[in-house]
């Protein structure tokens, strides 16, 4: 290392990305670039960034297999801040099995957790959730601690364990905190005022309460029957009925649910389901399969029984019912409610889901996507929308702080 | 946009002398507060480092830092029995050891891609990093005298009894090396451990090389070979 490089590197780690800069903004050799590299991702500027650290790792020579591992995991790094997923998970493997065997231990947990927020920003949530637990009992130095139980916060959440995500929070914020890093520490405590905020309406005959995420859980873990009208399915405790997919059996349940304890006409659910205010026998016969269809679905936790007027939803054991709707109305509202699992879906399964047409989900798309509540992968037919991470992962940690060269 | 020019790997040694392992006597630190040794020389007592923001003198017998001077230190140091020389960012800075007043500054050969330093009969020998070149320059002026090639990155360089050491430093691999002064061929070579770089490097006049560790934050004392 020579003494602007070292100069440099000094300067970048006291968080000074113009005195780093200043000191190698005209050399081209491999660990100016690099430098380069790190502290124009520091300044935002991060396609010019992404372009150094190429560079960079190119010109590093045959022997200097460690730098160009740094370069690889930083610039995957500018690539997750960039929303750019595209990039080969297997050179960050390879990166990190060269940081390994180079016993670059820091560098190479920070490049794990490169790859499990890849993961979640893709969708891949069983893939995120090895990635984390293969951190398991190392030791973490704080500001990628924090990162680590960001991302486990956010996998508690997607699966609603609401408690889980909540002590995940606590222990990023002490992380964060001791960090040192005050745009982590923000951006932790925004994550966790989301958990203070309605994330559902529970409707009944009394009417409409707001409920925050715990509660929603609380219900859940109460053994109440729950139409979900946020993901929809049905929820009783742990058993799930995905209809999200199968919107004539969701809009038939729906409209049973909302009529309990009482039951609903047959006509009134032909024309919820079908559409249709002139049903015909054919009508009724199709009822009568997908009652059918439903039934067996519901079976483990309630009962659907004709009536002499139609049909009534009972749920199994006495349990009490509940009806749950998204916390704002309106078709942004359900496909952000969908998306909430963290799966990546496609256009037609959006429009299948809410029973809707394709290109009104398009446009819904089109204006979330501009504010930047969901996100696109993929191009044409292959694209797929994910909703963005609850914790947004800004590009704060884009400080390899151990990455600086030998 | 300047187009890159791929950085070339060192030609390969087609060296005639074979490569000893270094032996190693004893390793100080990493110190306080300090990431990374980018330079070091000895005044006789201690063992003088620099180690970005300050200078420390070691003891070598206890291994402790005896004295501090606030004065960045971002690649080699230099001893001429009076002064210490240190190149910070792309000068080279003339210090008095006991205030640490500088009392010259002259700019560095390599403006800024300057490595290891030492001193011998009235100059200055500073190694440039990935050029892979030791310069002799006029510590008055700055004047660059003379310029000795070799084939390995040059981190450190030192003279004793009339011997120039310097040391190598490319990835995985690090060496000192003896090299002819005026022909630059190698004439020694001591292989350090995989994985343990040379940043700095000073003889103590007698039995051993102080050698700068890198990013370990490493002092090492390396055991001269004598014929």
């Amino acid at each position: 290392m020579d003494s602007l490089i070292a100069a440099s590197a000094r300067a970048l780690a006291a968080g000074d990305a113009l005195n780093a800069l200043k000191r190698i903004s005209l050399r081209d050799d491999p660990p100016a670039l690099a430098l380069r590299g790190i502290a124009m991702a520091q300044l935002g500027e991060l396609p010019r960034s992404r372009e150094l650290l190429r560079r960079a790792a190119r010109a590093f020579g045959r022997h200097e297999e460690l730098s160009r591992a740094r370069c690889v995991v930083a610039e995957a790094e500018v690539a997750l801040a960039m929303r750019d997923l595209g990039g080969a998970p297997r050179t960050l493997s390879a990166a990190v099995a060269s940081l390994e065997a180079h016993a670059d231990h820091a560098n190479a947990l920070h490049a794990h957790l490169v790859g499990a927020r890849r993961h979640l920003l893709l969708g891949q949530l069983d893939k995120a959730a090895d990635a984390l637990q293969a951190l398991d009992g190392r030791a973490l130095p704080h500001p990628l601690r924090a990162i680590a139980e960001l991302v486990s916060a956010e996998l508690a959440l997607r699966s609603l364990h609401t408690a889980d995500a909540r002590a995940a929070l606590a222990r990023a914020q002490a992380a964060a905190e001791r960090a040192g890093v005050p745009a982590l520490v923000a951006e932790i405590a925004e994550a966790r005022g989301s958990l203070d905020r309605p994330a559902a309406r529970r409707v009944d005959s009394t009417g409409e309460t707001p409920l925050r995420l715990d509660e929603v859980e609380a219900l859940f873990d109460a053994g109440t029957l729950v139409l979900d009208a946020c993901r929809h399915g049905l929820r009783a405790g742990t058993r799930w009925v995905p209809l999200a997919r199968r919107p004539i059996l969701f809009s038939l349940a729906r409209a049973l649910a909302d009529a309990w304890p009482g039951d609903v006409p047959r006509d009134a659910l032909i024309e919820h389901a079908f559409r249709t205010r002139r049903p015909d026998e054919t009508h009724r016969a199709r009822l009568r399969v997908e009652i059918g269809r439903l039934r067996k679905l519901v079976a483990p936790m309630a009962r659907i029984d004709a009536t002499s007027r139609g049909f009534a939803l009972t749920p199994l054991s006495g349990r009490p019912l509940a009806v749950l709707v998204p916390p704002i109305d309106g078709e942004q509202a359900s496909l952000q409610a969908l998306l909430a699992d963290g799966a990546a879906w496609s256009t037609s399964a959006l429009a299948l889901a809410l029973d809707t047409s394709q290109r009104t989900v398009q446009r819904a798309l089109a204006e979330l996507e501009a504010a930047g509540r969901v996100r696109a992968i993929g191009r044409a037919r292959a694209q797929r929308w994910l909703a963005p991470p609850l914790a947004g992962f800004t590009t704060i940690l884009l400080l390899p702080s151990s990455l600086p060269l030998a | 946009m300047p187009i890159l020019t791929p950085q070339a790997d060192s030609p390969p040694d087609t060296l005639k002398v074979a490569a000893r392992p270094a032996q190693i006597a004893r390793e100080y630190g990493p110190f306080d507060g300090c990431s990374a040794v980018h330079g070091v020389t000895h005044d006789g007592d201690h063992v003088w480092a620099a180690v970005g923001e300050k200078l420390i003198a070691i003891d070598p017998d206890s291994g402790q830092v005896a004295r501090t001077l606030d004065h960045s230190g971002d690649a080699g140091t230099a001893f001429d029995g009076k002064h210490l020389y240190q190149i910070a960012e792309s000068r080279i800075d003339k210090i008095d050891p006991a205030n640490g007043r500088v009392l010259l500054s002259i700019p560095a050969p390599g403006k800024g891609s300057d490595s290891g330093m030492a001193w011998a009969d009235g100059s200055l020998w500073v190694g440039q990093y990935r050029e892979r070149k030791i310069h002799q320059v006029d510590p008055e002026t700055g004047r660059v005298l003379r310029t000795i090639e070799s084939n390995r990155f040059v981190t450190g360089v030192t003279w004793v009894e009339g011997e120039l050491w310097h040391g190598t430093w490319e990835g995985d691999e690090s060496e000192l090396r003896r090299i002819d002064p005026h022909s630059g061929d190698v004439k020694e070579r001591l292989r350090m451990p995989p994985g343990t770089g040379i940043s700095g490097l000073e003889s103590d006049r007698a039995d051993l090389f102080y050698c700068g560790g890198g990013g370990s934050g490493k002092l090492r004392a390396v055991k001269r070979p004598r014929a």
